[in-house]
C-alpha cells in the first residue's frame, strides 16, 4: 500500500509510547500467525526490510547526509542520526572487528521493549527483530551488503 | 506481553515516518490473516482499545492533567496534548451536537497514512481504525463510555481526515480494570 508520498520537510514529532505499543501489537499477531518464534523472527526481519529500503529515501532527504566515506563513518551516522532522529535515541557504537568491517551497536534503553516482557514460551523470540531488517533494507539500497 | 514499566518521566521524542511505516506493516499483516475489511477494521479496533487502556495510564502520568470538568475539556485535552503528544499533530475540535454529547476531529495531517495509498480491492478498510480503538480504550479507563468512527478519510479522497466522538454515559468506579 506504499507510495511515493509529497513530503515536506518537517516532521511530526512524537513521543515514542504509542509506537512501542504498536510494535507489540504487530509481534503479537505474528505470535498468532506463525507456529514458532523462528518464522515470527523471519517474519520481522523481512518486513523490517521492506520498511527499510522505504525509510533510507526520507532519512536521505531529511538529514542531507552525504555518502559515507567508510564503514566506521556509516556506523556514526546510523548510531547518532538515524537512531536519534526514528527512535529518539542514541546507541553506542563499540567493539570494532580488527578488520574495521564488524562493529556492535549498544542500546541502554530499547524503545521498543518499553512495556513488554517475554512470556515463557517465547525463548527463542527476536523482539526487536524489525531493526535488523530496517537497517538490512535501509543499506542495501545505498550500496552496502552487509550480512 | 505487556507489564508495568518502571517508567521513567523522560520520553523519548521520535520522528513519526518509522512508526507509519510500522503502522502500515501491521495493517497489511491483518489484511492477510483476515477475509474481509470488516474484520481488519475490528481488529484493528480491538488492538487499539488494548493500547488505549495502556497508553492512558503514560497519559496520566506524563501530563499531570487532572479530571476533566466536561466533555469539552476531554475534547481539548484529547486534540491539543494526547494527539499533539503521542502522533505530534493537533487536530482541531468542531462540529459540537447542540447537546454538547458529541464532537468531530479534524485532522489535516495523519501520521498514520504518510505513505499509503488503499488499494483498489479495501474500499471499506478503516486504515486508521487503532486510533478509534486507542480513544475508546483510554476513556474507559477514565470512566467515560464513547463511541469513535471515522466520518472522513483522506484515504478515500475526502479532503481532511475526521473523528467523531460521541459520550454514551459515564462509567462507573468499581473494581480495577485490566490484566495486572
Amino acid at each position: 500500500m506504499s507510495r511515493q508520498s509529497n513530503r515536506t520537510t518537517d516532521s511530526k514529532k512524537m513521543n515514542s509510547e504509542l509506537f512501542t505499543l504498536t510494535y507489540g501489537a504487530l509481534v503479537t499477531q505474528l505470535c498468532k500467525d506463525y507456529e514458532n518464534d523462528e518464522e515470527v523472527n523471519k517474519q520481522l526481519d523481512k518486513m523490517g526490510y521492506n520498511i527499510g529500503v522505504r525509510l533510507i529515501e526520507d532519512f536521505l532527504a531529511r538529514s542531507s547526509i552525504g555518502r559515507c566515506q567508510d564503514f566506521r563513518e556509516t556506523a556514526d551516522v546510523i548510531a547518532k542520526v538515524a537512531f536519534k532522529m526514528y527512535l529518539g535515541v542514541t546507541p553506542s557504537v563499540t567493539n570494532w572487528s580488527p578488520a574495521g568491517d564488524e562493529f556492535s551497536l549498544i542500546l541502554e534503553n530499547n524503545p521498543l521493549v518499553d512495556f513488554v516482557e517475554l512470556p515463557d514460551n517465547h525463548n527463542t523470540l527476536i523482539y526487536s527483530n524489525l531493526l535488523c531488517g530496517v537497517l538490512r533494507g535501509a543499506l542495501e539500497m545505498v550500496k552496502s551488503t552487509l550480512f
